[in-house]
Order: structure tokens, then sequence, then C-alpha cells
């Protein structure tokens, strides 16, 4: 019926010139605007922290193979848009003269890398620079520390195999080169048509075949699942969070606490846009009990009501998505400088998604109370106190429900997150709701001894205390979002700061000859470079548990990882300081040559290894049995040298062992390091200065991000305090008049505001501790993987924090109460 | 003469904290077309009760009701609110405009309710007769209470109705301004044919109706008519 239409809009522009519709449509707008800007502001920078860590890979996706994979697989890569290359990666003898070294060969073909570039430098430890180009077929480009060991300068040649290769160039840093410590070989890189020439690839070699993706986030992750379950069990499919735990873990953490983020800031709309469509509702009792006089149907308030709502909606939304965009846009404009070069522009998904969500909000939150008018009884027009019906329950919080579970899921993508968060929210809300009416039933004890202002603006919590129970709810649940996004921040950049310390290690060094041990750590003193203790590395195979063959006690599907190829064994009298002990005991002095070893927490459970149980290695045919004596925890992104297993001192001596650490070299220190790798030829140094200078400025742009959703968070907080106070306005406008009729001061009545709001902030804040201390508790531990303390100082800032801003706030918006003439606010009634 | 509306031993009951109030016990009369009738009595004797009821806003608690024909108990909620769409009108002591709307957009709400697309002339039309015809674009704060009243009398005698209820429609004005308000609405009645029935208090406007029904504590006491 388009005439009923035309007179829905014309109500709606009516109600919108009479400030009708401004809280909520304020509410949406912040709503929106909030989440968009977090979404355009993550999914920008999501996509640029990829690009970032991407380049650490030299492509978004990597396939390693043992043999050339099936043509179909990279014509179906093709097929999705994805860009392809292909590495071949082998260790080879390299001659210069009379050296000969074992290099680690890297075989590259025009395209490499598909991401990031090549860093190289004229002079071992000279001035790096990007390089877009490959080396030419007959040139190699060699790792700095080959060349002393080969004895020989830049522009020199090398034999590989038949051929002879000009070393041109000095490889800094190479993308894709991944932690592999297995290939400790110094790497040379060559041209990909140079290895069949060279003739050294016969068959049996041990070749590794990369094949490189990179393209759309959308066509790679369809291209992993359509491959994931055609590989076979040699095969490795590799990204960047399985290449670098650090950089994974860390960019999943952010992902999370993004996600919440927005959430927390779509559920503080969502309060906000309940009790602006609330006080919208009842402001149309009158409006609809009149239509319904003149003849309305129930079916023509809906008719009339839901239009509006719907175009409010799209309004709203419209509007908030331009902000949001505006507001991201603003943000990167700022932080130029700390961003990459290249961003990728804003997509439209965050656009439709905050439309989306604008609307959902608007159904779940502003529905119930807007179907509320279609029942408002016609006899309201000679009866004023009669109201619709109240909401039932289910109806009002189903449909929030309903809408944040739509929302959560689409944020989180995880069913479990939805379903836990939301479980635990209600429960704590439940409970909390109980403790606020009690914390508010405790409160009348203030009553003696306080003033009239004092008592008049409490009594206005006590006369309805579920009214003021659901302020407090709304106010508490204000200041606990604020809180613990505020609490998050905090915990997940000091756990970044800590996995990355200024001064955290960027060399490993392996293959220290037990001879050099000492001359080594008297350089590294001489030099005052600071380093991890010396550990021996000795080589060796676990073979049984309790006397089971290592193949049986694995779980079915656990092809042994670690415990597969040689460990890395070594002792020490010490525990490392970021280890800890889970069960059983570390060893103490005497304990010096006993068979013990402490075991990575994590292998025991694959291993099934209990403290006490036997270990059986063997090394290089003598075998060695040893008794559990503790489990720990091993933080393997610290940069630092780690292992599974650890034996007291004295137990390994006979074995033959080389010696390793990790050390920080500053800038100034290269010198020093060229100068270790002349006098410790057969050291090993690895360079991962440029990997931690990469992993540090995603974690810097993670960081950022976090930083920034703080602030959408607290907007959309100050959104819910607007909204309920206006809510409660029309009350305290007409109870103000009547009192100043009566003869009550201004100073009376502000002060009596004052008390009122200031209590509510200080119950609210009172229970934003309580909740955040629980909630927190849940997603320390089952979410963000971070260790839970309690949080004292919530309890002490907080209720002060809620009294002070609610109280101010209250007060502030309060002030028309008192500037109107009570004669204009009882005629308006 | 046609009956337009007709109570039938209406009673009306309500539950309260102690049990159940009587508010209206045993009611019957019948108002033919083209009448107008006066309900009175002192505050509490059920008289606003009584027209909500004849009115359709509310139902009775025993007794039948009919209006316009139709039997008020057998119609749904919607189903009444058709029947006042389409042959009531109201005026009220607290005049009851919406306060978003100007003078002509509330005149012409219960046009656009009813599909009426001349809504506008016809509301214009009519502001001009109450004589509010240079105030169309004003907001009911903008105006006076007896302007505010005219305006609430054009909007009832917009769809023109059949039926016009009106409740203490001078409760709220100032006698001359009333005596203005009730010449306006009988001249009205007069020039549409409508059948008025209103409560009030003011005797002045009672003996302006062509009959009185007296109330007392829920019952009528008396039924008088103007010879």
């Amino acid at each position: 019926m388009p005439h009923r239409l035309k007179l829905a809009w014309r109500l709606l522009l009516r109600d919108w010139r009479a400030g009708e519709l401004r809280i909520l449509f304020a509410a949406l707008v912040i709503a929106v605007g909030a989440t968009s800007a977090i979404g355009f502001f993550t999914d920008r920078l999501q996509r640029a922290m990829g690009s970032q860590s991407a380049e650490l890979l030299g492509a978004d996706l990597i396939l390693r193979a043992p043999r050339p994979i099936s043509e179909a697989w990279l014509k179906q890569a093709e097929q999705l848009g994805l860009r392809h290359g292909e590495t071949l990666e082998f260790p080879s003898m390299v001659l210069h003269g009379a050296e000969m070294r074992l290099a680690g060969i890297k075989a590259v073909a025009d395209g490499y890398p598909l991401r990031g570039s090549l860093r190289i430098s004229d002079a071992p430890y000279g001035a790096e620079r990007d390089s877009r180009r490959i080396p030419p077929p007959g040139e190699a480009w060699a790792e700095a520390r080959l060349l002393p060991l080969l004895g020989m300068e830049v522009g020199e040649t090398l034999a590989l195999g038949d051929i002879e290769l000009k070393v041109t160039q000095i490889v800094a840093f190479e993308p894709g080169a991944g932690g592999n410590f297995a290939a400790l070989a110094p790497r040379l890189l060559v041209n990909h048509s140079d290895v069949e020439r060279a003739g050294i690839l016969g068959v049996g070699s041990r070749v590794s075949r990369n094949y490189l993706f990179a393209g759309e986030l959308t066509a790679l992750a369809r291209y992993k699942q359509w491959l994931t379950p055609q590989l076979e069990p040699s095969h490795r499919l590799v990204d960047v969070r399985e290449d670098r735990p650090t950089v994974g873990a860390a960019l999943e953490r952010a992902e999370r606490y993004l996600g919440l983020a927005s959430l927390t800031a779509v559920l503080l709309a969502g309060v906000a846009i309940a009790m602006g469509a609330r006080r919208y509702s009842e402001r149309h009792f009158d409006v609809s009990a009149m239509l319904r006089c003149l003849g309305a149907s129930q079916r023509d308030i809906l008719a009339l009501y839901l239009p509006q709502l719907l175009l409010l909606g799209l309004l709203g939304s419209g509007l908030g998505v331009a902000i949001g965009a505006a507001v991201q846009a603003g943000l990167f404009a700022l932080l130029h400088e700390l961003l990459p070069v290249r961003l990728p522009p804003p997509g439209l998904l965050p656009a439709l998604l905050g439309l989306l969500t604008g609307l959902v909000v608007l159904a779940g939150f502003a529905l119930p109370p807007i179907l509320r008018l279609r029942q408002v009884p016609a006899l309201r027009v000679l009866r004023r106190d009669l109201t619709p019906m109240p909401l039932r329950a289910w109806l009002v919080y189903g449909a929030a429900i309903g809408a944040m579970t739509l929302l959560m899921g689409r944020y989180t993508g995880s069913t479990t997150l939805t379903l836990s968060v939301l479980g635990g929210t209600l429960a704590a809300l439940l409970l909390l709701g109980v403790l606020a009416w009690l914390l508010l039933r405790a409160s009348r004890a203030l009553r003696h001894g306080a003033g009239v202002a004092w008592r008049y603006g409490l009594n206005n919590l006590w006369r309805r205390p579920w009214t003021a129970s659901g302020q407090i709810l709304a106010f508490g649940l204000t200041l606990m979002a604020m809180a613990l996004i505020a609490l998050l921040r905090n915990d997940l950049l000091a756990t970044w700061q800590a996995q990355l310390p200024e001064r955290a290690p960027n060399h490993f060094v392996v293959n220290v000859l037990p001879a050099e041990v000492e001359r080594f750590a008297g350089f590294l003193r001489e030099h005052r470079i600071d380093s991890a203790q010396l550990y021996p590395l000795v080589r060796g195979r676990l073979t049984a548990v309790n006397g089971t063959p290592v193949e049986q006690v694995l779980a079915p599907g656990d092809d042994g990882g670690a415990v597969n190829r040689e460990l890395n064994l070594t002792w020490s009298a010490t525990l490392q300081a970021d280890n800890a002990i889970v069960a059983g005991r570390w060893w103490d002095a005497q304990d010096a040559g006993q068979a013990l070893v402490s075991l990575e927490v994590k292998l025991a459970q694959r291993l099934g290894a209990q403290v006490g149980d036997t270990l059986l290695f063997n090394f290089g045919g003598s075998e060695l049995a040893a008794r559990v004596a503790s489990l720990r925890t091993v933080k393997w992104d610290s940069f630092k040298p780690n292992f599974f297993v650890i034996f007291p001192p004295g137990v390994l001596d006979a074995q033959p062992a080389t010696w390793m650490t990790s050390l920080y070299a500053a800038p100034g220190q290269r010198a020093a390091m060229a100068q270790m790798a002349r006098d410790f030829p057969a050291v090993t140094v690895i360079d991962l200065e440029r990997l931690m200078e990469q992993v540090r400025r995603i974690m810097e742009q993670v960081t950022l991000a976090v930083e920034y959703v703080l602030i959408f968070v607290l907007l959309a907080g100050f959104a819910v305090l607007y909204a309920a106070l206006q809510a409660s306005l029309d009350e305290r406008l007409y109870e103000g008049a009547l009192l100043r009729t009566l003869g009550a001061s201004r100073y009376q009545l502000r002060a009596g505001h004052l008390a009122e709001y200031a209590l509510l902030g200080l119950l609210a804040g009172l229970f934003a501790a309580a909740g955040s201390e629980l909630i927190a508790w849940q997603l320390y531990s089952r979410v963000f993987q971070l260790d839970y303390a309690f949080k004292w100082p919530l309890w002490l800032l907080l209720p002060p924090l809620g009294a002070l801003l609610i109280g101010a706030a209250g007060y502030w918006g309060t002030r028309h109460v008192v500037r109107r003439s009570p004669l204009a606010v009882l005629r308006a009634l | 003469m046609e009956t337009i509306v007709s109570a039938e031993q209406v009673g009306k009951q309500v539950a309260v904290a102690s049990g159940t109030l009587t508010i209206l016990q045993d009611v019957s009369f019948s108002v033919a077309a083209g009448e107008s009738l006066a309900i009175v009595g002192v505050s509490g004797s059920g008289k606003s009760t009584l027209l909500g009821l004849l009115a359709g806003l509310d139902l009775p608690s025993s007794g039948r009701i009919r209006l316009a024909g139709e039997e008020l108990n057998a119609l749904d909620e919607d189903g009444r609110a058709r029947l006042r769409g389409q042959k009531v009108g109201f005026v009220f002591q607290t005049f009851q405009l919406l306060p978003g709307l100007t003078a002509l957009e509330n005149v012409m709400l219960p046009l656009e309710l009813a599909g009426n697309p001349a809504a506008m002339a016809q509301a214009t039309a009519l502001l001009e007769r109450v004589g509010l015809g240079q105030r169309l674009d004003h907001y009911p704060k903008q105006l006076s209470g007896g302007e505010q009243q005219r305006v609430a009398i054009a909007r009832a005698f917009a769809i023109g109705p059949a039926l016009l209820f009106a409740d203490e429609p001078t409760g709220n004005l100032d006698a001359a301004t009333g005596g203005r308000i009730i010449d306006l609405l009988f001249a009205l009645n007069a020039e549409q044919g409508t059948t008025l029935i209103l409560v009030t208090h003011d005797d002045k406007l009672a003996a302006r109706c062509g009959r009185r029904l007296h109330l007392d504590a829920g019952r009528v006491v008396a039924d008088e008519r103007k010879d």
C-alpha cells in the first residue's frame, strides 16, 4: 500500500524533525561506525600483515615435496588465478681450488620470490639492497659465511658438479629460508637452468622441491581446501602460521582480539540501541493509541513503524559505514609512517558487513520494543496510565541473543568460541543481575545521615530496584567491556614485548668444536657480545619408551616429526629461565652422571611418557636407557636454543658433541661477526636479524591495530552511557519540574542527580570489576592462551572510575532538568 | 428513529488488589441517530468508562453494546478499530493532538489512515471552517488551548463520522473559550447530522444537549430529555 508507505515516510520525517530519533539513530551510527571502522581497519591491516608475513615466506603458500608433483595440481592453481613458481633445495659439495665445502643449494627461476624480495650486497656484511633479479645462468650468489670457508672472494668462481659458477653477489636475506636448522650448510643461490647442466641430481638425490603459490586470499583458501585431501604423507603444505610460530601465534591472538573487540562494540551499541528503541517506543504509546482510536488496525501500526525502522536502519547503517570508512582512512593517513608503503585498498566486504550488522542489531535490539507499539490499547486516549503488556522476556532476550549469535558466528568464525562466550556471558549476566540487586539493597544503609538532596537522589534508585538494577547492568556491562578490552590489550602487548625484547638474540651459532669452546666464549666476552649459555649438541635417536618401540607408542596418524629424525640432545646443570617444570623435579649437583632426562611436556604427551618412565636412546649404535626425571614447558618462539630432551651433566660425555648458542649482535658489531667467521672457520653463524626485524614490524602493526580498536570500543561504550541517560531523562524532567514547583532549589536537585548517578556508577564499577575478573579468567586461558593473574587493580580502579564517569555524565545529561522552567515542562505533558 | 448506539445491561468490573471493583452496573439505554446526549455525574461515577465502552475502546465485562449496527462483543480489537475509523470521531479534554505533526497533518491523519487521496484538500477545508486557515503549519505547542481543541474538532469531523464522542471537551479551557468551542461543536454537529455523545461536568454544555443521562456509582439514575 503505497499511501501507507508515504505516511510512514512522513511520520519518520516528522519524528526526525522533532528529535525523537536522535538516540536511536546515533546509537546505530556509532554501532555501525565502530564496527565497520574496525572491520575496514583490520581487513586492510590483516591483508597488510598477511602480505608482510608472506614476504618472509616468499609466497602465500608453499608445498614442499620430495618429487615433482602432478601437473594437474599446478593447472588447478592457475585456474584459480594463483601465480606459482618452483625452487629446488638440496645439499651439494662446492669446490674452490683445494677447498671443498657442503653447501645448501637453492635453485630458483625467474619470478622468485612470489612475495617479498631477496636482499643482496656486493661484499660480505656490506650494505644491503633489495634485488628484483635472481642469479643469471652461470652465476651464483652465496651466503657471506661460505666465502671464508672456501677461502675465496666475490668475483671468483666455484665448481658445482660439472659446471663453474662465478659468485657475483652476497645473499643477505632470502625469503623462504625458513627456520630449518637441519639445513645448516651455507646457502648458495643458483639459477634453475644451471642445475641440469651441473648434472648433480641423480636418482636418489635428497632434493626438496618447493612449489610456491601466491594470489587472492579466497582463491588461496579454496586451493588449500582442494589440495589438502590429495596430499601424500611426504608432502607438506606451509603457510606463514606454520612456518613461524611466533608470528602465527601473534597474528592469531591479534585476530581474536580484534574480533572480540568488534563484537564488544556491537554488543555495547546493541544495548544503546535497545535503550534508544525502548524510549522511542514509550514516547510513541500516545501516538499509537491515537492512531488506534482513529481506526488503525494492529497491522496498520506495524505497516507504519516497520518501514520506518527499516529506513532508519538503512540510513543509519549507511552513514555508519561511511563514517567507518572515513575514520579508517584518516587513521591510515595518520599512521602512514608506521605502516607498509603499499596497503591494499579497503574491501567491499566490511561495508556490506557493516550494513548487515546495523540491520541485524536493529532487528535484535530495537524490533521487540517497536513491536510492542502494536499492542498499545486504544483506551489509553482516555486513561494515560494504560500501557501495553510488557514484552515477554524471551522475546526481548531471544531476539538480542539471536542477533548476537549471528554476528558472533560471523565475526569469530568459530561455533565453539561463539557458544562458549555467549553462554558464559549469559550465565554471568544472570548472576551479576542478582548481584546488582543485592548491592542496591545493601546501599540503602547509606540513607542514614545523608542530606535531603542525596536522599532524594538515592531514593530514585531504591524506589525502582529492578529498573536501577537494569541500569547498573547496562553501565556495568559497558565499564566491563571497556575494562576487558583495555586489560587484554595491556597483557597482549606485554606478552609480545616479552617475546621480542630489544636485545633479543639475532644470531644462532652452531658447530663450535669442543676444543674451541673456551676460546669462543672468550671471544664473545672480549667483543662484548650478549649470548645465551653455550649448549653441547649431541645427535641421537629416541627408539623406545618403557621397552615399546617409538613407532608403536605414537598415536595413529602421528608421523613422529622430531622423534623420527635424529634429536638434538644436550646436557645442562641449570634449567633455562623460560622453561618451567610441570612434573617431577629438576636435578641437583649430586644427580650429575645419573641416567636421567628432562622431557618437553608436549613430546611426553605424544609419547605417553610420565615421570619415572624409561626412554631408550641410540647414539650411532650405542644404546643408553634413561629415566624421565621431569617434564618441562618450552618457549619455542624465544629465539634461544631450545631442546626436547635434556640430560644432566656427565651422562653424554662419551658422545661426540659440538656446541651452540644464540647471541645478539648490535648493528655496530658487524665487524666482530666477520672476525668470528675468520677466527672460527668451523663455526656456522645463522643470521636471524632480517627475520627478527620483519617479525618486529608485524608485531608493531598488530600492536597498533590493538591500540586503535580500543578507542572504538570506548566510543561504543560512551554511546551506551548517552542512550541510558537519555532514556531516563523524560521522567526526571517531570519529577524535577514537580519538585521545583514544590520549592526544591536547583542546587538540591543537581546534588540529588549527582548522588544518584554517582552511586549508580559506583555499583556499576563494582559489578564491572567482578564481571571482568570472571570473564577475563575464562578468556585468557581458553581463547588467548595467556597466563591469568588476579587483577586487583580493577577492584581499586573501576568503582571510583564508574562513580566519576557516570556521575559526571549524569550530572551533565540532566542539566536541562533544572534549566527549563517547570511550567514549560509540566505544560508539555 | 434509527438507533445508532445501544447498551444492554452493561456492567464493568476491574480486578484490584482487594478484590473486584464494580465501575458500571446494569446500564441500558439507546441513542437515536442525530440525537445529542450528555453523560453527567460526579467524579468516579463511571462516565468516562461508559464513553470508552460505547466508542468500542474497551469491552464491557457483561452486557452488550451495539454501535452503528454492529455488535461490539463480536468484533476483535482490529474490527472495532475499523469501525471507529469509518464511523466514529473523538474530541478529548486534553486535545490529544500528535505533538510532532502540524495542525494540517493532525487533521489529515484519519483521512490518510482511511486511504483518502484527497486528504490534504479536505483537511485544509475543515481547518478553514474552524477558523484556523492561517495556522495550518503550526505545531500543537505553538497553538493556544482553544486553538488546539479546534484542530481536534476538525480532526474528529474529518471522516464525516456518524457518531462523535467527546470527553470533557471544555474541561481544560476557560469559560469564554469553552463557550466558543461548544458553539463550534454544535454547529458542525448540525451541519453534518452527526450523533453527539459527550461526557461533561459543565452544566451549560450539558444543558445544550437534547438528552442527559445521570450516572451515580455506576448506575443510570436519571435519563432526562429536553422537550
